[in-house]
């Protein structure tokens, strides 16, 4: 348990954010922290989406328990938060 | 008396050097602060500076400068131009005086360092006149702001705005520090006058001159176009420095500081001229879009210069040249989302018109920018204004301590260019940020960027309350929208004459 700062590179959002969470918050949780700070405010809602978290850099996206304690990611590291289609 | 004309004396005067005996050349001229480059005193000699003009023709001409600008001034003190001017225009007012007042004084004393160590003599003569035209252009910048201080309190930032730690002074100070403050004689002619005052003074001077005559604000127009006089007369110093340089070999060294220099100027007009200019300036009263302006004075003109000289483009220019058409948007909605960080009240600009002639000018506007501003409208339209401020900072580069940005909507490619460096992960917001940190990391390495020194604790409480505080933003002060939303009514209409329909 510790607040552990990240930049969220939203989809569809222009600018980078400074977003704090927590080590024991998962992938998930890490995506609805950025998406305080984007969707609703210059980022249109997708109901039908779901939003995943990828290193920059990466195509592969980190696994939605994963836990922050757990993804290697640094201190104040840039996460991308990309929308993905919900599977039905 | 017969007199002699100027230039039966100006060269042989000019160039009396003093051979020191008492001390030594190093300890006359210490290569810290003369930035000699290894070059003996006889090759700054050679220095040949294209404007010569003697202390009494300088006096004489300033004065009449002078008496023209404070003359229109006082013909035009009662006229009221301020109550009545467009509320973007008074944001175009408090920002540039903001921004450039007291940045003019700091530039007096960069001047000085030319003056008094210089190996070129031809320089020391120029930028004595070049130190006065400085604090000309300080006292100006402060006296003519001045009359409104009672009506706004916004317009005090003409003289405080460069003692706080508002984020867009942080960023210009970050960069007048590097370019002019604490760089060698040399360096300072190729980076402040050569790269900045060639390269990019004219877009904020002559072009903001042009938008103020149109908005029927000529105080204004004839303070900025009476300094921009100067500018243009000094910064003619760096050129014959180049010269020097690349005639004796050092062309590298020299390439290296315009590259630095145009970049970083290149950031701060992309926040301080581009919103001005595509966005604040009522529709009516544009000449140019922000884009035309640059492609005018820095594409044709500063890229004929460098190549005049001898330099190359700097290696970022493809870069350069499609950042031109996006960077500025992006810095005007970040500057306007998080507006009350501001001491001006940004003007939106997007009313279906101005977004139409967004569009033209800048083809895919809606498509991208349009997207963000799209659910920003759409906020202040259904009253969601808890939704239309920030509840968080924005990463800052850096090199250039503004946000780190680019392109969304359609054709959203943000990006973060980061690098470890001793440890400490450091962001930037291009390429050529970074590029211009690897170059000297142990300049720029100690500086905290706002968004380091909230991390660090040294804004407290960590909210936005703790942040306007750090920023010296009182009550009165904060920025908001220009209009206070008055071109939302203009949105509210379309939405209720869809429905009837
Ligand atoms: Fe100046
Ligand atoms: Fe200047």
């Amino acid at each position: 348990m510790a607040l552990f700062p990240l930049l969220s590179n939203f989809e569809g959002d222009f600018v980078l954010q400074l977003v704090a969470v927590d080590t024991e918050n998962t992938m998930d949780e890490v995506a609805a922290a950025a998406a305080v700070h984007s969707v609703g405010r210059r980022v249109r809602a997708r109901p039908d989406c779901i939003m995943r978290i990828r290193r920059q850099g990466s195509e592969d996206f980190l696994p939605r328990t994963m836990k922050v304690s757990e993804s290697g990611l640094k201190p104040t590291e840039t996460v991308e938060i990309i929308w993905e289609a919900a599977r039905h | 008396m017969a007199v002699l004309n100027r230039m039966d004396w100006y060269d042989l005067a000019r160039s009396t050097n003093w051979t020191p005996s008492y001390v030594s050349e190093d300890e006359l001229f210490p290569p810290k602060l003369s930035g000699d480059f290894g070059l003996p005193q006889n090759a700054w000699e050679k220095y040949d500076e294209p404007y010569k003009q003697t202390y009494p023709e300088y006096v004489k001409v300033q004065r009449e400068k002078d008496a023209g600008a404070y003359s229109v001034k006082a013909a035009l003190e009662r006229s009221r131009i301020f109550e009545n001017a467009d509320p973007g225009w008074k944001s175009v007012m408090k920002a540039h005086y903001g921004a450039i007042a007291r940045g003019e004084y700091a530039a007096a004393s960069a001047e000085a360092r030319m003056m008094r160590f210089s190996k070129a003599p031809g320089m020391r003569n120029m930028s004595t006149l070049g130190c006065l035209d400085e604090i000309r252009h300080g006292q100006m910048q402060l006296y003519f702001p001045h009359e409104h201080v009672a009506k706004d309190r916004q317009m005090d930032w003409a003289f405080k705005a460069y003692d706080t730690n508002e984020w867009a002074m942080i960023a210009a100070r970050h960069f007048f520090d590097d370019i002019m403050m604490t760089r060698d004689a040399i360096s300072v002619s190729i980076m402040l006058t050569f790269s900045f005052e060639t390269g990019f003074t004219n877009m904020q001077f002559l072009g903001l001159a042009a938008d103020a005559a149109e908005a029927g604000d000529h105080t204004f127009a004839n303070l900025i176009s009476s300094i921009q006089t100067d500018e243009s007369r000094h910064a003619q110093i760096g050129g014959p420095a180049l010269k020097v340089l690349i005639e004796n070999g050092h062309k590298a060294e020299a390439q290296k500081r315009v590259d630095i220099a145009v970049w970083g100027a290149w950031k701060l007009f992309s926040v301080l001229t581009g919103p001005i200019m595509d966005y604040y300036t009522p529709l009516a009263h544009r000449k140019q879009s922000f884009k035309e302006f640059m492609e005018e004075w820095i594409v044709a003109q500063f890229e004929r210069a460098l190549t005049d000289m001898g330099l190359d483009l700097p290696w970022y220019w493809d870069i350069f040249l499609n950042d031109l058409s996006q960077t500025h948007h992006g810095m005007h909605l970040g500057a306007y989302y998080w507006r009350p960080t501001l001491w001006w009240n940004p003007a939106a600009g997007i009313t279906p018109d101005e977004r139409a002639w967004l569009e033209q000018k800048y083809p895919g506007w809606n498509d991208t920018w349009g997207q963000c501003w799209d659910v920003f409208i759409d906020n202040v339209v259904d009253g969601n204004m808890e939704k239309a401020y920030p509840e968080t900072l924005p990463a800052v580069c850096n090199m250039c301590q503004l946000p780190i940005l680019g392109t969304p909507g359609k054709g959203w490619n943000v990006k973060d260019y980061p690098l470890e460096y001793n440890g400490r992960l450091y962001h930037f917001g291009s390429e050529v940020d970074r590029w211009v940190f690897q170059q000297e990391p142990e300049r720029y390495a100690g500086h905290l960027s706002i968004v380091d020194r909230f991390l660090a604790g040294m804004i407290q409480p960590m909210d936005l309350n703790g942040a306007l505080h750090y920023m010296n933003l009182a009550p009165g002060e904060i920025g908001d929208d220009a209009h206070n939303y008055a071109w939302a009514e203009v949105y509210r209409a379309m939405r209720a004459a869809k429905k009837a329909s």
